[in-house]
C-alpha cells in the first residue's frame, strides 16, 4: 500500500512537470495551430539558463526565478519573430517541418554553448523531504504540483475574463474575423509564445530541481507529448491535467510491470487515445466541411 | 524553335523517361557509378556507400511522404526492424543472406499493417504523432525482447555472399548497394506511373476527391505504408551490414529527421528529389568541413570536436531555409533553372 502511494505520489510530481510543458504545447497550438517539436529543447534552455544564473549570480531563489522567467520569454519572442513568423501562412506541414529543424538546431547549440555533463541545480530548496503520513516527499515535488495547479487556475482565469485572452481565443477560434475586429494575430502569436516557453521553462526548472540537467532532457518534450494528446491538443488546463494521468500511468506502469514498460507508458497511450478519441479528452472535435 | 514540353498522348505522360538524352546521362551516370570503386580511395568510397544506402531508405519513406503524403516521423522504426530482422535471421539462425534480406522487407512490412491500421483514422500532424509514437516503442520491444535480438547488447553481422559471390571487400559491397538502389528507384519511378502511384497522388492532393472517384483509402494508405516499411527495412539490413553491427544505438532518433530533411531539400514527392537531396545532406558535414578547413586549421580542429553537434545543427538549418527560401526543393530549382535556360531572354 505504502508504495502504491509512493508511486501516485512521485507519478503526480513527474506529472506536473509533463503537464506545465503540455499546457506549453496547448498554448502554441491554440493559438496558431502549430504542434512545436521544439518545446522540449526551450524548456531545456530555460533551466539551464536558470542553472546558470545559480552559479554565477545569485543562488537566490528570486533572482533565479526571475532570471529564469525573462530568458524564456526572451527565447520564446526571438523564435517567433525569427523563424516561425516568415513562415506564417505556409502549410501546416511546412511550418511544422521548421520546428523539428529548430529543435535539432536548438539541442546541438546547447551542447555547444553548456557542457554535455549533468548538473545539478542547486538553490538551496527542493531537495529537502517532508513527511505526510509516514511517506517521504520532496519539497520540490509537493512545489511543482502546487504549481501547476495555481497556473491552471490563472491560466483558466486569464482566458475567461482578460480581454488579451479572450482575443487570444478568438484567434484560435477563427484568425480571419479576429482581425477584422481589430485583433493582431501576429502580436497573439508572439505573446502564445512567450507564454509557452514561460509556462515549459517552470516545468523545466522544477524537473533540474528534482533531478539533474544533462542533454538529454529534451526527451521531456517528448514524454509530456503523449499528455497533451491525452488532454486535447487545443485544451490549454486538459494538457495539464493529461499530464499528472500520464505522470500516474508511466510510474505505476514502472513500479509494477518494469522499467521498459515506464519509458513506452506515454506512448502506447497516445496510440490508444488517438484511435478513440483523437481530439484528446478536454479537445474540441474538428468537423470537416467538404 | 523549342518553345516547351508538349505531352500529345497519354502514353508519353506516363512514359518513364520522356526523353532521350535523359537515357544517355543516366546511362552514363550508371557507368560512372560501376567505375567509382576503382577509382575513389576507401574514404570517399564510404560516402558512395552511405549515399547509395540512404537513397534506398529516403526512395521508401518518398513513397509514404512524398506520394502518399502521410508524414511519418518515425521511419528509423522500419529501419532498425529491418536491419534487426535481418541481423536474426543470418547471424544468429544462419539463414542465406537472400533469405535474410526478404525478412529484412517484410518483417517492417508487417510491423508497418500494426501501425497503419489504427492510423487510417487519423491525418496529418497526428499520423505523424503515432508513427513517432511506434518508433519508440519499437526501441523497447526490441531492447525487452532478449532472448531474440540480444537485448542492448546488439548483434555482430557479416558481409553477405550470395550465389557464391562474396561481398566482403568495400568494392564489392557498394557494387550490392548500387545494385539494391537502382532497383528501388526503378521500382519507385514504376510505381509513380502505375494505377498504383496515381492512387497515392490522389491521396495526397485532396482524399475525400480521390475517394468520390472510387479509390478505397484504405487498402491504398496500406499498401503505401507496407511499400515504404519494405523498402525502408531493405536499407536497414544494408545500413546494419555497413556497420557490421546492429544495436539500438546505431539508429538514433535523429535518421528519422534526416530522411524528412532529404525529402524537403530534394522536394518532396519526386524521385529525382530523394536522390538529390540524399547526396546533399550526406555530403554536406564533409563539405562544410571542407571550407571551414581552408580558412584556418584551427576551426577545422574544432569542427572534429563537436562533429556531431555541428552535423546536426546543419541538418536543422538546411530544412529551415529549405522551406523559407526554396519549399519545392532542388527539383523545384532544377526545373525553374531548365525553363529560364529554354525562354531565355525572355522571362515565360
Amino acid at each position: 500500500m505504502q508504495y502504491l502511494v509512493q508511486l501516485l505520489i512521485s507519478g503526480l510530481a513527474i506529472g506536473a512537470m509533463y503537464g506545465l510543458i503540455a499546457m506549453g504545447f496547448a498554448v502554441i497550438y491554440k493559438s496558431t495551430g502549430l504542434v512545436n517539436f521544439a518545446q522540449g529543447e526551450m524548456t531545456m534552455i530555460t533551466a539551464y539558463v536558470a542553472w546558470t544564473i545559480s552559479t554565477t549570480v545569485s543562488g537566490n531563489v528570486f533572482v533565479v526565478a526571475i532570471g529564469a522567467i525573462l530568458a524564456a520569454v526572451v527565447l520564446g519572442l526571438v523564435i517567433e519573430r525569427l523563424v516561425m513568423r516568415p513562415m506564417l501562412g505556409e502549410p501546416v506541414f511546412a511550418t511544422v517541418m521548421v520546428t523539428i529543424g529548430l529543435a535539432v538546431i536548438l539541442r546541438s547549440a546547447i551542447n555547444f554553448i553548456w557542457d554535455a555533463y549533468p548538473h545539478g541545480l542547486d538553490i538551496g530548496m527542493g531537495r529537502g523531504i517532508v513527511h505526510l503520513g509516514g511517506i517521504g516527499v520532496r519539497t520540490g515535488q509537493l512545489a511543482v504540483i502546487a504549481t501547476l495547479l495555481l497556473l491552471l487556475a490563472a491560466i483558466w482565469a486569464f482566458f475567461r475574463y482578460s480581454k488579451v485572452g479572450v482575443a487570444m481565443r478568438a484567434v484560435a477560434a477563427d484568425d480571419r474575423t479576429a482581425l477584422l475586429m481589430g485583433i493582431s494575430a501576429t502580436k497573439v502569436h508572439a505573446l502564445a509564445w512567450a507564454a509557452s516557453s514561460v509556462i515549459a521553462g517552470i516545468g523545466g526548472v522544477f524537473f533540474a530541481l528534482s533531478y539533474d540537467l544533462s542533454p538529454a532532457m529534451f526527451q521531456l518534450g517528448l514524454k509530456a507529448f503523449p499528455a497533451t494528446i491525452l488532454g486535447g491538443l487545443d485544451a490549454v488546463l486538459g494538457s495539464g491535467l493529461g499530464g499528472l494521468l500520464i505522470g500516474i500511468t508511466e510510474n505505476l506502469a514502472g513500479g509494477y510491470l518494469g522499467s521498459g514498460m515506464k519509458e513506452v507508458a506515454g506512448f502506447a497511450m497516445i496510440i490508444v487515445v488517438l484511435m478513440v478519441r483523437p481530439f484528446g479528452i478536454f479537445g474540441e472535435r474538428d468537423i470537416e466541411r467538404v | 524553335m523549342r518553345t516547351g514540353d508538349y505531352k500529345q498522348s497519354y502514353g508519353e505522360l506516363v512514359a518513364l523517361i520522356d526523353s532521350p538524352p535523359v537515357w544517355l546521362w543516366s546511362a552514363v551516370l550508371l557507368l560512372a557509378l560501376i567505375a567509382a570503386p576503382y577509382v575513389l580511395n576507401s574514404y570517399a568510397l564510404s560516402f558512395l556507400m552511405i549515399i547509395l544506402i540512404t537513397v534506398t531508405g529516403a526512395l521508401g519513406l518518398n513513397i509514404l511522404t512524398g506520394y502518399t503524403g502521410l508524414i511519418s516521423l518515425g521511419h528509423v522504426g522500419f529501419l532498425v526492424t529491418g536491419a534487426y530482422a535481418y541481423a536474426v535471421l543470418v547471424s544468429k539462425y544462419q539463414m542465406p543472406p537472400l533469405v535474410g534480406f526478404l525478412g529484412a522487407g517484410v518483417v517492417p512490412a508487417l510491423a508497418s499493417l500494426i501501425v497503419g491500421a489504427p492510423s487510417l483514422r487519423l491525418k496529418g500532424l497526428y499520423l505523424a504523432i503515432t508513427t513517432l509514437a511506434f518508433s519508440f516503442i519499437i526501441n523497447t520491444v526490441i531492447l525487452e525482447m532478449r532472448w531474440l535480438t540480444n537485448g542492448a547488447r546488439g548483434i555482430q553481422v557479416q558481409r553477405p555472399e550470395i550465389f557464391g559471390i562474396g561481398f566482403d571487400g568495400d568494392a564489392a559491397f557498394t557494387y550490392l548497394c548500387l545494385a539494391i538502389a537502382a532497383l528501388t528507384l526503378f521500382a519507385t519511378l514504376n510505381i509513380r506511373r502505375s494505377r498504383v502511384g496515381r492512387a497515392f497522388v490522389a491521396i495526397r492532393d485532396n482524399d475525400t476527391a480521390a475517394r468520390v472517384m472510387g479509390i478505397n483509402l484504405h487498402t491504398y494508405k496500406l499498401f503505401a505504408f507496407v511499400t515504404s516499411a519494405f523498402i525502408t527495412g531493405i536499407a536497414g539490413a544494408l545500413y546494419g551490414i555497413y556497420l557490421s553491427f546492429v544495436s539500438v544505438e546505431g539508429f538514433p532518433f535523429l535518421l528519422s529527421i534526416e530522411a524528412l530533411a532529404i525529402l524537403i531539400v530534394g522536394g518532396l514527392g519526386s524521385a529525382l528529389g530523394a536522390v538529390l537531396g540524399t547526396v546533399l545532406i550526406v555530403l554536406l558535414p564533409e563539405a562544410t568541413r571542407l571550407v571551414f578547413s581552408l580558412f584556418s586549421a584551427q576551426m577545422d580542429a574544432a569542427f572534429t570536436t563537436g562533429a556531431q553537434e555541428l552535423k546536426s545543427m546543419l541538418y536543422g538549418l538546411v530544412i529551415i531555409l529549405f522551406l523559407r527560401f526554396q519549399p519545392r526543393g532542388l527539383v523545384g530549382a532544377w526545373h525553374d533553372i531548365k525553363r529560364a535556360w529554354v525562354h531565355w531572354p525572355l522571362r515565360y
